[in-house]
This record gives structure tokens, sequence and C-alpha cells, in this order.
């Protein structure tokens, strides 16, 4: 086989780039994205004339359903109670007792990866309002999981838990429409959780911010977790 | 700068932010992140942008800075190394234009050369002799100054040139 690239000149390989090396497609999917993620919000379209009769009309449905509630049959799945309270005291723990280290916390990442058998392809390690402070091992009912913490500018704490667990099943009760997902969403004993299932593994977030605005600023905060994190099992 | 204005002049490097985005993650769903990503981080600080200065340059920048915020963790790439080259398997790439047998195993001669460069020579090779930015944008981006961006696209198309060698590489340069 001969090789026709020996002799050139390293303006030969420039040449080849701009020629042979392909270039690749935005795909459609990824430019409606980017269109409509810098759409200014002015411009979207005005709710109907219909919108606030029928919010309204939910609104009372949601209060009777509320008052009602209680006489419901309770169905939620003692797995979900479960995994609840052990995330709850890995938050506790995390708040009271972990150490906080922005410096090494990405860098112990493949370590506690190949301890906690979770692996991050592409994890959110922060931005301007929140920050991974902390990453460690951790156990939860049993299973190996692997546990950030993230700190906001308020100082509020952010567990982030990935715990392997195949046979937990998250149930649509309790589900909230947050951005492109439907995580369950509940609050207990002053601490909110975010549980939602992915590649496999059960994920939850956990942070004290249980006020209205508070939880706004938490499904935010889930929004960057989620739309930023591939994982997946190692072994 | 309008924010209209902004996002008209943004969109424009699409194309040229996910090609790159490609090479870089040598994944398309991941390349299609990086570039949201970039968007995402593009927007919010988008009051830093100086009007009058080459936006193109900012948004390869943020990219890049995004990259390695992210793909760095994952280990999968050593960082520079002035004796090797990282060992790996051929790159996956996506939506890869149609072409003939011949010219299709050309292209992945140069894809998979490519994919064995380190990032620190393979950004500012792409950016100048693909994307066709100067020099001095490419400093600006890789936070270097230009006598290095020189060096590395010098060696970065030594490196190429050794490894299309070695895969044999037929019929490139006609």
């Amino acid at each position: 086989m001969t090789n026709q690239i020996d002799g050139s000149e390293p303006d030969e390989i420039a040449r080849l780039l701009r020629e042979r090396l392909p270039r690749h497609q935005v795909p459609a999917r990824l430019r409606v994205s980017i269109v409509e993620s810098l759409d200014p919000p002015k411009s979207r379209r005005r709710p109907s004339l219909w919108l606030p009769p029928a919010l309204s009309a939910l609104a009372t449905a949601m209060v009777m359903l509320l008052w009602l509630a209680p006489a419901l049959p309770r169905s939620t799945p003692d797995q979900i109670q479960r995994l609840s309270r052990a995330v709850m005291s890995e938050y506790a723990r995390a708040v009271f007792s972990g150490e906080v280290n922005p410096e090494t916390a990405p860098a112990a990442l493949p370590r506690v990866m190949r301890e906690s058998g979770v692996l991050l392809n592409w994890v959110f390690t922060g931005d301007a309002d929140i920050t991974l402070v902390n990453v460690q091992p951790a156990f939860l009912e049993g299973r190996r999981a692997l546990a950030m913490t993230y700190q906001d500018r308020d100082g509020h704490s952010v567990s982030y838990i990935i715990a392997r667990g195949p046979n937990v099943a998250i149930p649509d009760r309790g589900r909230v429409q947050i951005a492109r997902w439907r995580p369950l969403v509940r609050t207990e004993d002053g601490v909110t959780l975010i549980v939602w299932k992915q590649s496999g593994l059960v994920c939850v977030m956990a942070s004290d911010m249980v006020s209205e605005a508070d939880l706004g600023r938490f499904k935010e905060y889930f929004i960057k977790v989620r739309s930023s994190t591939e994982l997946s099992e190692t072994y | 700068m309008a924010d209209d204005e902004f996002r008209q002049q943004a969109l424009r490097h699409l194309d040229a932010l996910y090609n790159l985005a490609v090479y870089l993650t040598r994944n398309g769903s991941e390349a299609e992140d990086l570039v949201q990503e970039t968007y995402a981080r593009a927007l919010r600080f988008s009051h830093r942008f100086e009007p009058g200065t080459y936006m193109r340059a900012w948004m390869f920048q943020i990219l890049r800075n995004t990259f390695l915020t992210f793909y760095r963790l994952r280990e999968r790439e050593p960082a520079l190394s002035e004796t090797g080259v990282p060992d790996g398997e051929a790159p996956m790439f996506h939506h890869a234009p149609a072409v003939d047998g011949e010219s299709a195993g050309a292209h992945m001669d140069l894809e998979r050369a490519l994919g064995h460069l380190p990032e620190e020579f393979r950004t500012p090779l792409l950016l100048a002799e693909v994307e066709g930015l100067s020099l001095e944008e490419v400093a600006r981006i890789m936070d270097c100054p230009v006598g290095t961006v020189k060096s590395r696209i010098f060696r970065a198309k030594e490196r190429l040139r050794g490894l299309l060698k070695d895969y044999g590489a037929q019929d490139l340069t006609t």
C-alpha cells in the first residue's frame, strides 16, 4: 500500500483537513432545542383566553382532591418510603458532618465511582449558583451508592445520591413535571426529595429547601443536575 | 448588544460549534449535550460579551471550557504528553456525510488519526485549519500565547502525518 502523505509538507495536512474531513451536520432536534432555548420569553405565545377559567376549575378540583386525600387509600410503596428515610439520613450526615472540599471534589470522582459502582459519564460540577463541594461513596438500604453534595450561594446544602436499585419502582402519584422530566417530589420532616430513575439507577436529590420560593430554586438545581449528568452502572 | 442581536449572532455559529463538539467528544449525543450547555452558558454570561469582539471565538472558548470541565473528569483522555499520544479506540462519529467506499476509507483514517491527537493539539488544529480562525483568535480560545498555538498546530500536523503513515493511508493527497 502506498502512502502519498510521505514527503508532503505540513500544509498538505491542512488541505486534507479542509477538503476531506467530514463536517458533521447539526441534528434537527438540536437546532430546534437551541432556537427554543434562545427564544426570549416575550416572543412566546400569549396564553389563550380560555386558560384562566380552565386553571380556576383545575385549582378547584385540586382543592377538593386535597380535602378528600386523607380519606383515599394510601398506596405509597414501602420501597420509596425506606429509600427516602435513608436519603434523609445521608443528607443529615452530609449537612452536619460532611466535609466541604470544593478543590478535591471533582478529583475524587474517579475513586468514588470505582468504590460505588456508579459511573458518571458526564456530571454537573457547578456554576455561578451552586457548587459541588463533596463527593463520597455511600450505602442506602444496603445498596452501594454515590453521594455528591452541592452548596448554593445562600448556603443551602443539596445532596445528590445515586444508588443501584433496579427493582425500585417510582409511583406515579406525587410526580411533578419539571422541564422535560417528571420526577417524584415529596417533602418530609423539613426535607424536600426529588426522586427519579436514570439508566436503571435510582437518583435522589435532597435539600432543606421547602418554602415555595426555595422549592422553585431547588427544581432549577434539579434541571441543572439532571440535564448535565449521564450515568451508568460499572458492575 | 441587544438580546435579539446577540441571539441571532450566536445562532450563526451553531454548525461550526457542533462540528467541533463532535470532534472533541467523538460521540454524537455528547456533542449535542456539549453544544446545548455551551449555548446555555453563553446566554447566561451574555452580559460579559464585549460588542465589537468576535463572537465566534467567544463561543468556541465557552465550548472548549465546558468540554474540559466535564470531559476531563471522565479521564478518558490523558493530559497532554510530550512524548506520546493517548491510547484509545477509533472514535464514534455520527451524521457523517454519505461518501463512496474509497473516500469513506480516507475519511475514517483522517478521523481516526485526529481522534488520537491530544485535545491540546486537536483543538487548535481544527480551529485554525478547518474553521479558519486566526492564530490570535485560537490563542484566545486556548488561553495561551500565539507562539504556543503555532507550535501546537505544527506538531499536530506532524503527528497526523505520522499516524496516517502508520495506517497506510491511501490516496489521501489526490
